[in-house]
């Protein structure tokens, strides 16, 4: 017998019980939906805080921020260091920043900002790929680029008192900002050096803007920061006679606090390469954060509340099973002395058995396919009037994105996988009950 | 074609610990040459269904040997049997067995849906065996939508349809009124002489055990009178 000709019959023998297999599979199909429904809240929540953490750093970085020395002392991260990253295989780019012990004042033409100073090997960011917003890496030591918010927070250096130069947010009035193109523009500025006895001396430095970078990922980053070369950073150096531009004279004792770099990040070419690289770098001794690892703690999480929710939904589906054993048995019993004529002329129990197993897997993927609709019209619904009732209630509107339940492919791989296992059980009984009809009996109508 | 050899059967009735035996066949042995109509007379409760029962695999043997077509199908398990069933042996029932869920021509087309046919041969074969039984007019009829001996000729077609070399029947008349009878009979007739279809028929009327080229008796379960092949 053809598996065509099986389905056949099968659909066949169904017509004549509409309303039993109708009741079965809205069983099983309210199952599955309750099944599927219950996952996806943990689904949903998953995803939108992934989506949280995804957005407020780089997936694919990793930072290092200190080491141990053979005492078990810690320490910051030094050249050795950095070139032994860069020969890790699965390390992709190695960037590090030095920050400028002071803030100086940068002047450009009328304007002014004291501003944050970093210390960049700008190759290394190259190879990170790094995004400006304009203009580009610097190529030369006297050049620099300048933050996204650094044009836009340069205040006029000369007012008059009674002027009003911020507006009520805070920022410089449109009016008073500068207004010429940033890039290519000299800017001046001034570092400080401790001489003892309350003296302090200064020195006028010069650098040309290059470039400006990509604005912070998270709305409310405000970044002026100004990026050096670390040629510039020598000469700053030999200037102040301290490390990264220290006003006043260190104290030997600390060197292993400030020496060395303060940033370091690492970037690899996935996923796994983070989470191989974060595991093999905290083994030998690094202080090593990657959203990598904190994804892991949150989907080691997720996923035990998934797997719970999953669990529960199966139950109800092994109580719709009852009800696909139940008119299984009713199926077989009432066609008991067809099953029998069958055998007669020369059906096999095999082929008997698998009339059955595929009613019921016919059945169950009925319930599986409208549990699945079902399950993806209520989530839709859900994630549009879970929003409007809370805003509602907190006179708000809920961040964007934010996600209460969903129904990924996997999920209904699952929910369809389970339907169908505990359908195919549940119809095995019966079906196992057919192939051990009687040939007599049944066509006696014994049975 | 079919060699039955020191064949017994008996029946276990009640609860175990405290069954009683029905012995039913006592080394019963016969044979049946190809093209043979051969009948199986007794009275009723001589055991002559079970021999037949036996034959067709329904039951299993409790001691002895059947052979058919030199197969031996004591050996056979339960697949085994129903494959070889299909290919090899009609039937036809006292009671025409027919699903009363199919039409006639559902009825007849089953052996080629289970034997695995496409659409288009079963949709030929089916016809032409219907048309063979004279029933070319009633495919759509359901069995009870038929009389005795229309339903009677379907059960014919199924048993034909898939060009069996041996046919059982187990009181084929026995439903039929004597006008049919005598058409049944006839046909089964024309079958073995056209197509050589070998017949084992068990009847307890000596009227249509006259169709056969030799009956076997059978009294009590055992076997008095026919059993080798003239
Ligand atoms: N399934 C069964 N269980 C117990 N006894 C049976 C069974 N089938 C038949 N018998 C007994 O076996 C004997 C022979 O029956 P059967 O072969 O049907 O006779 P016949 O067909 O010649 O009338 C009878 O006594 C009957 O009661
Ligand atoms: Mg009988």
């Amino acid at each position: 017998m053809t598996g065509k000709d099986k389905f056949r019959f099968v659909r066949q023998n169904m017509k004549k019980s509409k309303m039993r297999i109708f009741m079965t599979v809205l069983a099983s199909a309210m199952a599955c939906t309750f099944l599927i429904v219950l996952a996806s809240v943990g689904f949903g929540l998953h995803q939108t805080v992934l989506r949280d953490v995804m957005e407020e750093d780089a997936i694919n970085e990793i930072s290092i921020y200190g080491t141990e020395d053979e005492d078990g002392q810690y320490r910051n991260i030094n050249k050795e260091d950095v070139e032994y990253f860069r020969s890790l295989d699965d390390v992709r780019a190695v960037s590090t920043l030095i920050y400028l012990n002071q803030q100086p004042e940068y002047i450009v033409d009328t304007h002014h900002i004291h501003a944050n100073t970093r210390v960049s090997e700008f190759f290394g960011e190259e190879q990170a790929g790094i995004q400006l917003e304009a203009g580009e890496l610097p190529s030369a030591a006297n050049e620099i680029i300048v933050g996204y918010h650094f044009l836009q927070n340069l205040s006029p250096i000369e007012t008059d008192e009674d002027v009003e130069v911020y507006d009520e947010n805070g920022n410089i009035l449109d009016e008073l900002r500068y207004t010429e193109d940033i890039i290519g523009q000299t800017v001046s500025f001034t570092i400080e050096k401790y001489m003892g006895d309350d003296e302090f001396e200064s020195k006028v430095f010069e650098a040309v803007i290059t470039g400006i970078t990509e604005q912070p990922a998270r709305e409310w980053v405000e970044d002026t920061t100004v990026y050096i070369t670390e040629e510039m950073l020598a000469s700053i150096e030999s200037y102040t006679e301290t490390t990264k531009g220290n006003i006043y004279p260190e104290e030997d004792e600390y060197e292993q606090y400030y020496t060395g770099y303060d940033d370091v990040y690492l970037y690899s070419h996935s996923l796994p390469h983070v989470e191989a690289l974060t595991t093999q770098l905290q083994d030998e001794g690094y202080y090593v954060y990657s959203v990598a690892s904190q994804l892991k703690e949150i989907n080691i999480l997720f996923n035990i509340a998934k797997a719970g929710l999953i669990f529960i939904g199966t139950i109800a589906v092994l109580i719709a099973s009852i009800g696909i054993y139940n008119t299984m048995t009713m199926a077989v019993t009432e066609r008991a002395p067809d099953i029998g004529i069958m055998k007669a002329i020369g059906a096999s129990p095999k082929t008997i058995k698998q009339i059955f197993l595929l009613e019921s897997t016919y059945i169950g993927l009925l319930g599986a396919l409208f549990g699945t609709i079902v399950a993806y019209i209520i989530s839709y619904s859900v994630n549009f009037i879970i929003p409007l009732i809370l805003e509602g209630v907190y006179g708000e509107p809920l961040p964007d994105g934010l996600k209460f339940s969903a129904i990924p492919w996997t999920l209904v791989v699952i929910a369809v996988t389970i339907c169908l296992i505990v359908t195919i059980i549940s119809g095995s009984r019966p079906a196992k009950k057919a192939t051990k009809i009687d040939v007599l009996k049944a066509m006696r109508r014994e049975i | 074609m079919i060699t039955v050899e020191n064949l017994s059967h008996h029946f276990e009735l009640g609860k175990r610990g405290n069954q009683t035996r029905i012995p039913v066949l006592h080394d019963i042995s016969f044979e049946i040459k190809q093209g043979e109509i051969v009948t199986i007379i007794g009275r009723s409760g001589s055991g002559k269904s079970t021999l037949l029962n036996l034959i067709s695999g329904f039951i299993r043997p409790i001691a002895g040997d059947i052979f058919i077509t030199d197969t031996n199908v004591t050996k056979f398990n339960e697949t085994q049997f129903a494959d070889f069933r299909l290919d090899n042996i009609g039937f036809i029932f006292q009671n025409f067995q027919l699903i009363p869920s199919m039409t006639a021509f559902q009825n007849v087309e089953l052996p080629l849906i289970l034997k695995g046919l496409s659409e288009k041969e079963r949709k030929k074969i089916t016809d032409e065996t219907l048309k063979r039984v004279g029933l070319e007019a009633y495919h759509t009829h359901y069995p009870s939508e038929l009389s005795g001996g229309q339903q009677q000729r379907v059960s014919i077609a199924r048993a034909l349809v898939l060009n069996p070399p041996i046919i059982l029947a187990d009181e084929p008349t026995g439903s039929l009124d004597s006008e049919t009878e005598a058409d049944l009979l006839n046909f089964i007739q024309q079958l073995n002489q056209e197509m050589g279809i070998t017949f084992l028929i068990i009847t307890h009327d000596k009227e249509v055990a006259n169709i056969g080229n030799r009956s076997i008796e059978i009294q009590d379960g055992r076997l008095v009178q026919g059993g080798s092949a003239s």
